[in-house]
């Protein structure tokens, strides 16, 4: 219960920091809607082809958005040396794992509120009914996101050049996530339902569950890298 | 709250920032860590506050090692150092609510608004950090100790940034914690001030504790140790 108290204690704290400063989630919400832009003038595409599209061309859009966020993850905690603060306090390191990965999904998931359903307009699509199973897949895909991109943020805190290193480390690494999001999704849009893709399912909650577990676990470790 | 360290080593890589550094502390007692730049003292302090961990040695705390998972140990070490450990787009307030909450104490609203009278700041309890001066960030930073109560206070170059009444502040809480029996540690480059105020005067040069004693001895060994590490005006 301690771990989940002051998990929402530092979550309370960076959503107040956000609602002041609104750098992640602005600079988030611009880049998403631009993307869908430049993929609705890029692509001369059928409703029929873009709904055969549609998962990969949005996860692309939330991957870049996403890894937005994660360099700015740390960004508060850097200034005034508030890191040091938050790790010389009797808090569980854990928590201070959690509250980000939360803050980071917070930030994802209502840049895809907006993202998901002006896809749907920019391209004429017509299955409206698929959004909130859509909706659902895309989050456990955000949520494998968000629990590998905190870990590896925070490995790489401390190296020069973060932003550069950050997506070269985690989109690799992320390569079981976005194919089992992105099946669950084109399944979803195909057959309105998850179907054949039930394995994939599978994997990307096994994968939610196993990192995050692992994280809660190992950050001590990491955040001392 | 007693404080021993033993054996304690810490590399950067190839470079050895301190070396097989021992030391007892008892509770208390106000120590003064001098030195020259580069000498070692932010490390040791950093050590000693568990916020890098030594490549040989031990900390104990009360007959307890130190370790990453002593949160609560972790509880009773206070760091104070100017402009740091306080979030700027958070207010004063909104800073010793969030730091009181982190560590579990349950101070009532009044507490903490004395506490901010105390340290001259009430006026300032809804304005951001960002927007407070140098002195007055310090000032915040002596309330959130006040308010935590550690029992081993770390402090790096504390007098830089204080005005009269300020320092005023600063030795008047650090003396009425090592009447509490806490253990205080300043590392500064201001001898005579950080003098008056300690008990005992520890010495690093190139990682090596190369004198201890307390303020009672002869002040002639003092003089003798530290005057070797003074920079020298040209002849």
């Amino acid at each position: 219960m301690r771990i989940l108290k002051q998990t929402f204690l530092l979550l309370r704290k960076d959503l107040l920091l956000e609602t002041r400063r609104r750098e992640s989630l602005l600079t988030m919400f611009f880049f998403g809607t631009l993307l869908l832009f430049v993929f609705h003038f890029s692509f001369d595409l059928t409703p029929e082809r873009v709904a055969e599209m549609a998962p990969a061309l949005l996860w692309l859009a939330f991957l870049f958005t996403g890894t937005l966020g994660l360099a700015q993850l740390f960004e508060a905690e850097r200034s005034n040396h508030c890191l040091d603060a938050l790790l010389l306090s009797p808090m569980d390191r854990g928590a201070l794992f959690l509250a980000k990965v939360c803050f980071n999904i917070t930030l994802m998931v209502l840049v895809e509120i907006v993202v998901i359903p002006l896809f749907w307009i920019l391209f004429n699509l017509r299955s409206w009914e698929l959004i909130p199973l859509l909706f659902l897949m895309a989050l456990l895909g955000t949520i494998g996101f968000c629990v590998l991109g905190t870990l590896l943020s925070a490995v790489t805190l401390k190296a020069r050049a973060r932003e550069l290193l950050l997506p070269l480390i985690l989109f690799p690494l992320m390569v079981p996530v976005i194919l089992a999001t992105i099946r669950c999704m084109e399944s979803v849009l195909r057959a309105g339902a998850i179907g054949d893709a039930a394995p994939w399912l599978r994997l990307l909650i096994g994968f939610d569950v196993i990192f995050l577990t692992l994280g809660v676990l190992i950050f001590d470790w990491v955040i001392d890298v | 709250m007693q404080l021993a360290a033993r054996h304690l080593s810490k590399a950067y890589g190839y470079f050895w920032a301190l070396r097989d550094v021992n030391l007892n502390i008892a509770a208390g007692e106000c120590v003064a860590l001098l030195g020259p730049n580069g000498a070692g003292k932010t490390t040791l302090l950093k050590l000693l506050a568990g916020l890098i961990y030594p490549t040989s040695g031990e900390i104990q705390i009360n007959g307890t090692a130190l370790s990453r998972t002593s949160t609560t140990l972790r509880s009773t070490i206070g760091f104070l150092a100017p402009g740091e450990h306080l979030y700027d787009t958070l207010t004063v307030r909104e800073n010793l609510d969030f730091f009181t909450a982190l560590y579990d104490k349950n101070i009532e609203g009044s507490a903490i608004a004395s506490t901010l009278n105390a340290v001259g700041l009430q006026r300032w309890s809804g304005a951001y950090v960002a927007a407070l001066s140098s002195g007055m960030k310090f000032r915040l930073s002596i309330a959130k100790w006040q308010l935590l109560e550690p029992g081993l206070l770390l402090l790096d170059e504390p007098y830089g940034v204080l005005d009269g009444s300020g320092i005023d502040l600063l030795e008047n809480f650090l003396q009425a914690q090592c009447r509490k029996g806490s253990v205080v540690v300043i590392a500064s480059h201001h001898i005579s001030r950080v003098m008056q105020l300690c008990d005992r005067a520890l010495i690093l040069h190139q990682g090596k504790l190369t004198f201890d004693e307390p303020r009672q001895q002869p002040w002639d060994s003092f003089h003798r140790a530290f005057s070797e590490f003074l920079p020298r005006g040209p002849s």
